[in-house]
């Protein structure tokens, strides 16, 4: 009788024990769970970077009230997360070039003195900002957030706050849409450190390239004078083994 | 060759260049580069202290060329065709940069003209012992005719450090430039946002050198830049730039010492340590206001303070589609007839001019 009562007593406690475990495992199945906006971010990132060291053509055609009226062509070079060189090869700007190592940027005119460094607010110069062709590494740049998930158009998107973690990043804040699906970004708003929200970009076009997925063509929105935006086309992307002689801040000669 | 065939033989080889710069793909193993700027600039002077033409017109040519198999080996080229009418008509061809390098590794090797930019100062520099000469009233070369020097040089660059060590002879520089043999090493680093340079050096015949510069960005709107500079005696350069909706702000103050070196030809030699300020203020472009994106504008003042002469400076420039501009540059000195600014040989100058760009 003994044997029965201890047997039946354990009985109980492993089924409600089991019970417990049961009903906590199903209601965290029916809470979907907080995505980890930083893997997001990284993930998203690959749809800009497709290699570790590579380079790409990027071709920026202004428009004003709707008419095209300027083009702007760059050759980027990046190398990790954090070293970028630029060289502008549109007759305006042919013999100037750019160069991004971690927080400091230098510009390169072929009639000034000596390279001239930039201040984080003058990259952000023009509808498309030298940060914009520059700094497409947001994991490397931005803390993210996970805010919401919202519908754009047909696509389920989760919203990322990014807030810049570093000297170096572009703009001070990000909202950032990207697909559910695959993390590929598809818009973003762009706040300066006031909170103004200057620019907006939609992430229109997708191709494979070298067997990756990556964006083909950016569109920023002036959101400070609304009838002007730019378009942004990527070509030519390769992976390349870049010297890291090409990222020396003192080459003046930089062909 | 008739020199008058200089300027015709230089645009058609800068021709033939641009005709073999076909699209390349970024995996070909040579790269190209090419450019071609013609200026036609005319120079009005007001108020003339002697009996000199009034107006200078100056035809320009500018064909650059460089060629460069994947990093191993570089061949550049940049040629200025000049000619100029003022009293009388002359015609001239300047190499601004002709030379070619080679890398192995972690090293450059340099040989020919070549463009150094040494100095951290905009409209002065003192460390700047191979640059072209800085001019306060004119510091961004507006219509690039500035040279390079002769000189072998070889470089080793290490992640964001370098050391370069360079030796330059002056038998080929114009006897008005007033250049010697020069040897001079530089150590540059990159360290806690702070670019920095040590230099040393010799001129043959002359004096040993050694200097300091740096250049640092603050915040989010100012850079700080500087030189110390020892050649008998200490020369210092303080400078900021400062940002603020996309207009730019460049300040220097400069102090040399009066020696042959730094002098300049309108200073007396027994005016002591000389101390110059330099205020600049632009915005490249206005695309704040509707239908002025296209236009760029800055005003500028150098001043020397111990003779409180001084030259105001204003350029407006306006970019017509992907290949012509055109700009207006004017230049006020004031001063005494004794003073550096207030000698020049007149009360205005006045340049307009326009600008294609290939």
């Amino acid at each position: 009788m003994c044997n029965a009562n201890r047997f039946l007593r354990w009985y109980l406690i492993v089924f409600f024990s089991g019970l417990l475990l049961a009903c906590a495992l199903v209601s965290r199945a029916a809470v979907p769970a907080t995505p980890d906006a930083e893997a997001l971010l990284k993930q998203s990132d690959r749809f800009r970077n497709g290699w570790p060291s590579y380079r790409v053509r990027v071709k920026i055609t202004d428009y004003e009230a709707g008419r095209s009226d300027e083009e702007h062509l760059y050759e980027v070079s990046q190398k990790g997360k954090d070293k970028t060189y630029v060289e502008f090869m549109s007759p305006r700007e042919k013999g100037e070039h750019l160069l991004m190592l971690g927080d400091d940027m230098w510009v390169y005119l072929p009639d000034t003195s000596r390279p001239v460094r930039i201040t984080p607010l003058e990259r952000l110069t023009g509808d498309a900002s030298n940060g914009d062709v520059a700094r497409t590494n947001y994991a490397a740049d931005y803390s993210p957030v996970y805010l919401r998930t919202e519908k754009v158009g047909a696509e389920e998107c989760y919203v990322l706050d990014l807030t810049a973690k570093r000297k170096g990043a572009t703009y001070q804040r990000i909202l950032y849409w990207i697909r559910g699906e695959d993390a590929r970004p598809v818009k973003a708003e762009f706040y300066l450190t006031s909170g103004k929200h200057i620019k907006s970009a939609s992430f229109d076009e997708y191709g494979v390239i070298g067997g990756r997925m990556l964006l083909r063509r950016l569109t920023l929105f002036d959101e400070i004078r609304h009838n002007s935006h730019s378009v942004l086309e990527y070509s030519g992307a390769t992976p390349r083994e870049l010297p890291d002689k090409l990222f020396y801040q003192g080459r003046a000669d930089r062909f | 060759m008739d020199r008058r065939l200089l300027i015709p033989v230089l645009l058609l080889s800068s021709v033939r260049a641009v005709a073999q710069d076909t699209p390349k793909s970024v995996e070909s193993r040579y790269q190209t580069r090419y450019s071609v700027g013609v200026i036609d600039d005319a120079t009005f002077y007001g108020n003339q202290k002697a009996p000199l033409p009034t107006v200078l017109n100056q035809v320009l040519i500018e064909p650059s060329f460089g060629i460069r198999d994947r990093g191993r080996w570089n061949v550049n080229s940049s040629l200025i065709g000049l000619t100029a009418t003022y009293s009388d008509t002359s015609t001239q061809l300047r190499v601004r940069e002709a030379y070619g390098g080679i890398s192995a590794r972690d090293f450059d090797f340099t040989a020919g003209r070549k463009m150094v930019l040494w100095g951290a100062g905009y409209a002065f520099s003192a460390a700047g012992v191979l640059d072209p000469p800085r001019m306060p009233t004119n510091p961004a070369d507006r219509l690039n005719v500035n040279e390079g020097r002769d000189m072998v040089k070889a470089d080793w660059v290490h992640g964001s450090q370098a050391i370069s060590a360079a030796w330059s002879t002056a038998a080929l520089a114009p006897a008005s430039a007033n250049l010697r043999d020069t040897a001079a090493l530089r150590y540059n680093v990159l360290v806690r946002g702070f670019d920095t340079s040590l230099i040393a050096g010799h001129d043959r015949g002359g004096d040993s050198f050694g200097a300091l510069t740096f250049t640092r960005v603050v915040g989010q709107a100012w850079e700080v830049h500087g030189e110390a500079v020892w050649r008998e005696q200490a020369a210092v350069l303080l400078g900021a730039k400062y940002t603020f909706s996309g207009v730019t702000c460049i300040g220097e103050f400069y102090t040399p010492p009066n020696i042959p070196y730094y002098r300049d030809a309108s200073v007396s030699p027994l005016a002591g340590r000389q101390h110059d300020g330099f205020f600049d203020m632009g915005k490249a472009r206005l695309r704040e206001r509707p239908g002025w994106k296209e236009w760029g504008i800055s005003g500028s003042v150098v001043a020397n303070f111990d003779d409180r002469s001084y030259t105001g400076v204003i350029d407006v420039s306006r970019w017509f589609g992907n290949h012509f501009s055109s700009y207006m540059h004017l230049e006020l000195p004031r001063g005494s007839k004794t003073s550096e600014y207030g000698s020049s040989p007149y009360s205005t100058a006045a340049s307009v001019g326009v600008r294609f760009q290939l």
